[in-house]
């Protein structure tokens, strides 16, 4: 602790060797009343100038008693800002400068104060690129930490709702907070969650995927333990349902603790549409998920090995488009799947002019070019064309990222022990699913251990009125989500 | 303990089902098949009494020695020399046990599939996931049974269901042509599968609610009654009298099924199901071998010791048996009273002592009292 001295220019000399080579940070002297040294200190774009002129500076410079000022009388009578704090160390002071708020101090006081009228350029909210929706909240978090706590505020505006702030990073000092909403929340979890946060000690963080692999369970895991989502909406969800949300500064991405392999694979919009479209999308992308993983790799083990389960005249037409195809199963696959991957992969990096160019690239001469070549067969660029579609289904980008990259090796132990192959890969992945946790919850949590009352929020998308209860693991100390009878009824209220 | 994790009635149930079933389905028809004749549905109703009685037997020691399994309570029992002497018989027993039911496994799947492949090359993939299973414990055991399980027996009765045309009822008959002698005969064999039953005295210290453990052990001999009559009555009703010379009846019947003129020849698909429930067998078989072994030996962590156990069991899935013939014969004739001898005689001779020694006990606190 650096107390601050009762010398302004001593305190000068501390911060202007503290910020020597920083041009931006602006050291502004001026005098109260006349006639009492005083200084301003702050960051140029970080500070909302024309503020600091209308409120603190001009008041105080127009003062015309040439009493010494206290900083209490200041505070209370001179700034006409409504955020202003006092401090006495100035490592609380190259702090507040370093993120934007400017520093005021004045001479023969033992006190600085800080000016909360931090102010620069930020992106306006739009709508979340990467989870789009047709119905539903169309606004979505920014790169700003106290936006996004607004956004949430916005949604869920009980006191209940509480935060705890901390700062992770030596040197981009980012702020990071997690949300909890009290009375539902497991304190275990929220402990377990405060002491992973604590722990981190690194040089930056720069998103919020820095913090995830910091606190996630199972890192050597493909599968994501923790969530991330750009929409206010599934937040605030989460948060009714006892999760912990973790909001970064500097980015759009909040995390929410714990995951459950289920929640990767649905959507918000699920919960918006009526309860029976809901259910059925949903059960359209568990199937999309088993083509996604084990399409190709089907593919491989029964043209390897199971050609007997093929119908005469399939099996026929296969061998036909197979005639001139040099490779055998399993190296075409592979070989079509890494060119489906590059593509995807090169249209995601380029700018959007030149994206669709990749698409021409890729439907004409990897599709077209390829099969009439002979290289590769064109039920092969059938099926790896299904999968790809198939894997944009996954609502989460992480979860299908799981996918793909299982997909692999799905398709190798298929072209080497066929469908028995496939087989003990699904088990593995089972087995290996069955082994995570996140945040001590069980990973596939309600499937396995079995929770009768919560599968129907897996298996279908149960209307709003049946889900009285709350997930046990998260919210089990305020199960009751609302009260029975609730199922529309035009009679009611007529008895 | 060396087993912190918790499991439920209901998962030690669904884990039970395969661990009986999986191999019991492909061979039993024609074990049976050659005592029992037509009566061979019969057969696995009378078994099923050895099954509820072991379920029981484990269930009295376990509430005698509540938080031990059988490695622990028969030193309790014996003392401390013939109980390390029973502990080393059990361990090398389920090594030969679990070696045998990965060999059934390998000669499965190498016989009708993959005929090429060498047999270790399936041992060891297997023994991997499932070593996997084993290293995250009784819990994670228990999850994926819970997964897997259900989902197989559905499938298995949907087998059946497209089954149904292909059945010719009169098959059944002539029922009870040599009264009920054969078909008790033919369920010699199969008391060595429900005999199995004795692995829930593994679990039982384990469970969440210990007071419904008995129950679910009921209910899963049951269940496993039902598929074993179930399977018998398949395949007689397809097969009629072939059915003893077919090695595995349940994969010859399969190759029946067809649905719409498209679907046809699943038994690729039947084998995936059914290497799903090895799966479960082998693992469950497995976790009892590594636990007891640790619990034997007194180890702080049995998960050193899955890896190298793992390794031994690939040796004896080769040392078990020459080849099938040998294999299918052992299991048919010699394994049932082996077996049985381990799996029934011993924990039931366990309980009398134990019974006994409570009973004295009692009258000397009485005496002295």
């Amino acid at each position: 602790m650096d107390l601050l001295s009762l010398h302004l220019f001593e305190n000068e000399a501390v911060l202007k060797s503290t910020f020597t080579d920083c041009p931006d940070v602006i050291f502004r002297s001026f005098l109260i009343g006349n006639k009492t040294k005083a200084l301003l200190i702050y960051t140029e774009g970080l500070a909302n100038i024309e503020e600091i002129d209308k409120h603190v500076l001009s008041p105080l410079m127009q003062q015309e008693t040439t009493r010494l000022p206290d900083i209490q009388t200041i505070l209370e009578q001179k700034l006409s800002v409504s955020k202003v704090k006092p401090f006495t160390d100035t490592k609380h002071a190259v702090q507040e400068i370093s993120s934007g708020n400017p520093v005021m101090l004045i001479d023969q006081q033992l006190e600085g104060i800080t000016i909360g009228l931090a102010k620069w350029e930020k992106r306006a909210i739009e709508e979340p690129i990467a989870e789009s929706v047709v119905r539903g909240p169309r606004d979505g978090f920014t790169e700003t930490i106290s936006v996004n706590i607004s956004l949430l505020r916005r949604k869920i505006k009980s006191p209940n709702l509480k935060m705890k702030s901390l700062v992770v990073g030596r040197y981009s000092q980012t702020q990071i907070v997690y949300m909890y909403i009290e009375g539902i929340v497991d304190p275990h979890l929220l402990d377990e969650v405060h002491n992973r946060l604590n722990r981190i000690d690194i040089d930056g963080v720069l998103e919020s995927g820095y913090i995830e692999e910091f606190i996630e369970d199972d890192p050597y895991s493909p599968f994501p333990q923790i969530l991330n989502t750009e929409r206010p909406d599934v937040a605030a969800s989460s948060l009714l349902e006892g999760r912990v949300v973790i909001l970064v500064d500097g980015t759009p991405f909040v995390l929410i603790a714990p995951t459950t392999l289920y929640s990767l694979f649905q959507a918000s919009e699920d919960y918006y549409q009526r309860f029976m479209i809901g259910t059925l999308i949903r059960w359209l992308r568990y199937i999309f998920l088993l083509i996604a993983l084990l399409l190709p790799s089907t593919y491989v083990a029964i043209l390897t090995y199971h050609q007997e389960m093929l119908p005469t005249t399939l099996l026929l037409s296969m061998a036909k488009s197979r005639e001139q195809v040099p490779f055998p199963a399993l190296i075409e696959a592979v070989i079509m799947e890494i060119t489906f991957e590059a593509i995807r992969e090169a249209g995601i990096r380029l700018p959007k002019q030149i994206g669709s160019a990749i698409s021409i690239v890729g439907a004409l001469v990897i599709g077209q070019a390829a099969v009439s070549s002979g290289l590769v067969s064109a039920p092969m660029v059938m099926v790896v064309a299904f999968t790809g579609v198939a894997s944009f289904s996954i609502p989460r980008y992480n979860a299908s990222t799981a996918i793909r990259m299982l997909r692999f090796p799905m398709i190798v132990a298929a072209g080497t022990l066929g469908l028995l192959g496939i087989m003990l890969g699904i088990l593995a992945i089972i087995v290996h699913l069955n082994t995570i946790r996140s945040f001590g919850v069980p990973y596939l949590s309600p499937m396995a251990p079995m929770k009768g009352e919560e599968m129907k929020d897996v298996l279908i998308r149960a209307p709003w009125w049946s889900i009285k209860k709350r997930p046990r693991l998260t919210g089990y100390s305020n199960t009751n989500r609302q009260p029975e009878r609730q199922k529309p009824n035009p009679l009611k209220g007529t008895e | 303990m060396l087993e912190r994790g918790k499991i439920s009635a209901l998962q030690m149930a669904f884990m039970m089902n395969p661990t009986i079933l999986a191999t019991g389905l492909l061979l039993v028809p024609a074990i049976t098949a050659k005592t029992a004749k037509q009566d061979l549905w019969l057969s696995p109703i009378w078994a099923s009494f050895i099954g509820f009685m072991i379920v029981f037997v484990a269930y009295r020691l376990h509430r005698l020695y509540p938080k031990e399994t059988m490695f622990e309570y028969s030193e309790q029992i014996l003392g401390k020399i013939p109980g390390k002497i029973v502990g080393v018989i059990l361990v090398f027993y389920y090594f030969h046990v679990t070696g045998i039911i990965v060999r059934e496994y390998g000669e499965f799947v190498s016989g009708t599939f993959l005929h090429q492949t060498p047999m270790v090359v399936i041992f060891s993939t297997m023994i991997i996931v499932s070593s996997m299973a084993v290293y995250g414990g009784l819990e994670v055991i228990g999850r994926c049974s819970e997964m897997i399980v259900p989902v197989l027996l559905v499938l298995y009765l949907v087998i059946f269901v497209m089954l149904l045309k292909d059945l010719d009822t009169k098959n059944f008959f002539p029922m009870l042509e040599n009264g009920l002698g054969s078909s008790l005969k033919g369920s010699v064999v199969l008391q060595s599968w429900f005999s199995e039953f004795i692995l829930v005295s593994f679990f039982f210290p384990y469970l969440r609610d210990q007071d419904k453990g008995m129950k679910w052990g009921m209910i899963s001999v049951f269940s496993v009654m039902f598929y074993m009559v179930l399977t018998n009555v398949m395949s007689l009703l397809l097969f009629g009298k072939l059915t003893a010379s077919l090695t595995y009846p349940v994969m010859v019947a399969a190759r029946y099924i067809s649905i719409a003129d498209f679907l046809a020849h699943l038994e690729s698909i039947v084998m995936a199901l059914w290497v799903a429930g090895t799966f479960i067998k082998i693992t469950v078989f497995y976790y009892v071998l590594v636990l007891g072994t640790a619990q034997w030996l007194k180890l702080t962590d049995f998960r050193t010791i899955v890896l190298p156990i793992g390794f031994l069991l690939i040796l004896f899935g080769i040392w078990s048996a020459p080849n099938l013939q040998v294999l299918s014969h052992f299991l048919s004739t010699t394994a049932a009273f082996y077996l049985l001898s381990i799996q029934v005689g011993f924990p039931v001779i366990l309980l009398i002592i134990a019974l006994i020694k409570k009973k004295r006990q009692q009258m000397k606190g009485s005496i002295t009292g």
